[in-house]
């Protein structure tokens, strides 16, 4: 089996991956002014890089596992995903208006991010027996009810930016699934149509974050003061940045949140316009990479996850990217591989684990 | 076969799924080139404005010290509680807190910093704060963020109301005047927060003694909290100014006015105040310079308070004139000398002739002012004892064409042109300025009034203390001045001042003599202030006055010069409805003189300050005391 790592691994992925994590540590490490204060066992680096290592113990070890076996337990774990979410709503603690987390011993987890990669799962699951068959709402209609379940009750925590990526991912996987072009067309105009409805359903904080969205200058120092002050530190960066742990905005405080959410802020203010480029070229070489072992890949299960994370992937880049640059509101998604956060971190290696699981078996049938 | 179509179809797809990957990163892409490339320059100043605070230093001013070398007026170091604006309000709970401590009202503290917080320099909230209220914010300087507390020089006045009118008073430039300087000058020194001279001496050489304000650039966090100093510019302190007043004859000053007054006061004589000055007869120098009353510009340095500022400004007896420059009075009697100088220079009467005083003139029905008569009269009797009726005479016959060219010689009409702010020229009575206001035609009875000092004649005391002087030196004319010398910065001398000619009397000696005889027989027995002089053992020529008041109570004068034979000192005092000169004016002169020749109050017959000897005084002397 380590043979068949060392040839069959997708090393581009993994590279990628590791780069960005190690950047992602580089930048967490700024923002929370390890320069300043010193390396301590507590910090969030060090538990940023002990998640990493533990993981990447955990995703050498999955290889041994086929990921064929995750069809036959895809009932299991979309019954865990709903289990998982009422959880949160019933035991969960709640942070900047939003019950996402549960606190077990030390570790406080935050089963959204986990859902996403089970929901790949199991819609990669349902989809696989309706290839070249989703030509009616008729057949649509199950899938949507499979996955609005979940969706529903996320955005309910209320996580939207997680109900959105359920979307995008299902949005994606549906595309490569065969749906009928017709379907699309209709969804996506009656989307558009009752849009304005949804103004309804949001919470308040999440009207203000779209309309502060819209005009940050509404309130500069209440909902707007991020956007606000991340465009400021990812512009005064420029070309080459003011050098790590030179950011004045970081360093300062001017950006609160910025080892999370924003730590892309950190990363253009202090790396500058180079570095942003190169962290986002990472990004793209790795999503390519999962649409490319999702092409490749010989059934199509296979083909579904590893499009599944690819489109999850992608989606959260440009709602992230998007947000602290100021064309997106603000939703609350992380930074992938470089955000501060275990679950996120875990949800996003496993997921590479699983992608360099189902390339190193495409292989297989190759020879 | 539907194999390969879904093959075909996969492939579309993917195509189609690859290139909206494409698309979200070259938006990514494009969104970062424009945010950090073509608007970065915007968003570096935008970051920096984040960071950095100016914070201005204050220059301390130039020293006032007086002709020994004493400070008059300098500064002190004080302690300034400042918050750091960052853009937002501050929380009630901080505010209330520090309120707390300042003994202030929170709201005032919350709407300095609502209506400051967008700036970029500290919103100073308390000026000259207490030693003991710095260590308490200090102690609790962790729940208050953006606090800063920072030593500055403050303007004091060390004597508080000491010859306030004339040092004058400092304050912070508001906004609308920092535009006007700015218009004015763009490359000025003058900026936000800069303290500006408002009046007096202050305001006259504010450019001497403001220095040059520095600054210092501090990077703040988010909070405001200073983290680190990144430039400095050093202040550049004022330049010190050398006055020619004496503080202990100011002091002596001060004090002999303020007893009076109250004495005044206590007989219910309504004095509203004084203008008092003493000057050097041989250079022009001024010695003292009271205006009464006055006010303590220690208030404005400190920040006055409401409550201070109605009680100054609605004092109906102005205590920011300051009336010895800007005080316009009739002159009363003490013109009599520029009468008397007139018609023996002209040769309209001989020191020897007598006139008679019947208590009224003979050509118009004038009289002494209480009626009396004093029978025979030669003019150093009719000087010392100040008759009207003689005057009256000597103005019927040098006519008053050539009254007022002898008080133009004397400097009366024009402004002296001491160095300060608000000089009055006053008048002269004339055909042509009756002429001129009323368009009527002028009579010989107001030649009477113009000849005893009644008439449209109006003078400054500071005029009247040339004239004085004029008379004490033998006729030279000197310009009065307060500042001897400005400094450098090192303190060595930038410029020095000294005595001025302005004009010569033309006069024979002769005649002066007399004029100076008939000065000295007023505080000599017999003479109009001969009670206040009384034992006083330096001889002093003088002249008292009463001049007419049409709106209350007449204003009283004294001008003396001493000592009589080698004059080192001229005094002029004016009480503002004081009544008669010798009894309001005369014992402050007396004590100013005391002070200035180290006389033991002891040895002056009528106490220290002499408003009571007009009723310990005989009936007679009164007489002739109110006949001035």
């Amino acid at each position: 089996m380590w043979q068949r790592i060392w040839r069959d691994w997708d090393w581009t992925i993994v590279i990628c991956t590791v780069l960005l994590v190690a950047t992602g540590i580089i930048a967490i490490g700024s923002a929370t002014h390890v320069n300043q204060d010193g390396l301590q066992l507590s910090d969030l680096v060090t538990r940023q890089t002990i998640f990493f290592l533990v993981n990447a113990i955990i995703v050498i070890a999955i290889q041994w596992i086929d990921y064929h076996k995750l069809r036959d337990w895809s009932n299991a774990i979309y019954v865990l995903t709903i289990v998982m979410l009422f959880a949160v709503m019933v035991v969960g603690t709640s942070a900047l208006g939003a019950q996402r987390w549960i606190q077990i011993g030390p570790i406080t987890i935050q089963p959204s991010e986990f859902s996403k990669l089970l929901m790949i799962i199991c819609m990669a699951k349902l989809l696989e027996s309706r290839i070249n068959k989703l030509n009616s709402f008729k057949e649509l209609l199950p899938c949507v009810i499979y996955v609005g379940i979940p969706t529903l009750l996320v955005f309910t925590q209320p996580d939207l930016g997680t109900s959105l990526v359920y979307m995008a991912i299902f949005i994606g996987m549906t595309f490569v699934a065969g749906i009928r072009m017709r379907l699309v067309q209709i969804v996506a105009g009656a989307a558009v149509l009752l849009a304005p409805l949804g103004w309804f359903v949001l919470k308040e904080y999440q009207k203000q974050r779209i309309l502060v969205f819209l005009n940050p200058d509404i309130d500069p120092f209440g909902s707007g003061y991020h956007i606000i002050q991340s465009k400021i530190a990812i512009g005064s960066g420029m070309i080459l940045g003011k050098g790590l742990f030179g950011g004045t905005q970081s360093q300062l405080n001017f950006l609160p949140e910025n080892h999370t959410d924003f730590i892309f802020s950190v990363i253009g203010e202090e790396l500058g316009f180079i570095g942003c480029v190169i962290v986002l070229l990472l990004l793209f070489m790795l999503i390519y990479r999962s649409i490319r072992v999702a092409y490749s890949c010989n059934d199509t299960f296979g083909m579904l996850l590893a499009t599944g994370i690819g489109s999850m992937l992608t989606f959260e880049v440009l709602v992230n990217v998007g947000m602290t640059t100021g064309i997106m509101p603000v939703t609350g998604i992380p930074l992938p591989f470089i955000s501060y956060g275990v679950s996120a971190l875990t949800t996003n290696m496993l997921s590479i684990g699983l992608l360099l699981n189902i390339a190193m078996q495409r292989k297989k049938y190759m020879f | 076969m539907l194999e390969s179509l879904y093959k075909k179809k996969k492939t579309g797809r993917f195509d189609v799924l690859f290139y909206l990957i494409t698309l979200v990163f070259l938006i990514l892409g494009a969104r970062l080139f424009y945010l950090q490339i073509i608007e970065g320059g915007y968003y570096q100043a935008k970051a920096e404005g984040n960071r950095l605070r100016m914070v201005t230093m204050t220059a301390a001013r130039g020293i006032m010290y007086d002709r020994n070398g004493q400070i008059l007026v300098g500064s002190r170091p004080a302690y300034t509680v400042s918050i750091m604006p960052s853009g937002k309000d501050v929380a009630p709970e901080e505010v209330t807190k520090l309120a707390g401590y300042l003994n202030k009202p929170a709201a005032e503290i919350q709407k300095k910093i609502s209506d400051n917080k967008d700036g970029y320099e500290p919103i100073r909230i308390a000026t000259d704060v207490p030693m003991d209220v710095v260590t308490n914010i200090e102690e609790h300087s962790h729940e208050l963020p953006g606090i800063s507390i920072d030593v500055e020089p403050l303007r004091y006045y060390p004597y508080n109301t000491m010859a306030s009118q004339l040092f004058g008073y400092v304050g912070e430039v508001s906004e609308e005047e920092l535009a006007e300087i700015k218009q004015e000058n763009p490359n000025t020194l003058v900026g936000a927060g800069t303290i500006l001279g408002r009046s007096g001496l202050e305001s006259m050489y504010d450019d001497v003694l403001r220095g040059v304000d520095g600054g210092k650039q501090l990077e703040v966090d988010a909070t405001g909290r200073p983290v680190e100093e990144v430039e400095r510019k050093n202040t550049i302190p004022g330049s010190d100014i050398h006055l020619t007043i004496d503080v202990n004859l100011q002091k002596a000053a001060e004090e002999a006015v303020r007893n009076q007054i109250d004495q005044l006061r206590a007989q219910g004589i309504p004095a509203q105040g004084a203008a008092v000055v003493a000057l050097d007869p041989n250079t022009g120098a001024v010695l003292a310079m009271v205006s009464s009353p006055e006010f303590n510009p220690n208030w404005f340095s400190q920040g006055i308070t409401t409550a201070q500022w109605n009680q100054l400004n609605n004092d109906k007896n102005h205590p920011f004139d300051n009336k010895v420059i800007s005080g316009e009075y009739p002159p009363g009697s003490p013109f009599k000398i520029v009468t008397g100088v007139a018609a023996l220079d002209l040769k309209k009467v001989t020191p020897e002739e007598q006139i008679f005083d019947s208590g009224r003139h003979w050509l118009i029905d004038k009289r002494n002012a209480e009626g009396e008569a004093l029978g025979w009269l030669d003019f150093n009797t009719a000087l010392a004892k100040s008759d009207n009726v003689y005057f009256y005479e000597m103005g019927n016959r040098v006519g008053i064409e050539n009254i007022d060219k002898y008080a133009k010689y004397f400097g009366l009409g024009e402004k002296t042109g001491i160095k300060l702010y608000g000089e009055a020229a006053g008048n002269l009575a004339s055909p042509e300025y009756k002429r001129k206001v009323f368009d009527q035609d002028w009579y010989l009875g107001e030649t009477f009034d113009a000849a005893i000092g009644q008439s449209f004649t109006l003078v400054t005391p500071i005029q009247m203390a040339v004239l004085l002087s004029q008379v004490a030196n033998g006729g030279i004319r000197y310009q009065p001045y307060v500042v001897s010398r400005v400094d450098n910065k090192d303190g060595t001398p930038a410029e020095i001042f000294g005595p001025k000619k302005l004009g010569v009397l033309p006069v024979p000696k002769n005649v002066m003599d007399l004029v100076r005889n008939g000065l000295r027989d007023v505080t000599a027995e017999g003479g109009t202030a001969g009670d206040i002089f009384k034992g006083f053992p330096i001889s002093v020529a003088g002249k008292t006055g009463t001049a007419e008041n049409a709106h209350g109570q007449d204003h009283g004068w004294f001008v003396a010069y001493a000592p009589y034979d080698k004059p080192r000192i001229v005094v002029v005092a004016l009480v503002e409805q004081g009544s008669f000169g010798a009894g309001s004016a005369g014992p402050i002169v007396r004590d100013i003189l005391a002070a200035f020749f180290n006389v033991q109050k002891a040895k002056l017959v009528n106490g220290s300050s002499n408003g009571t000897n007009r009723t310990n005084t005989t009936n007679s002397t009164r007489v002739i005391e109110e006949n001035n």
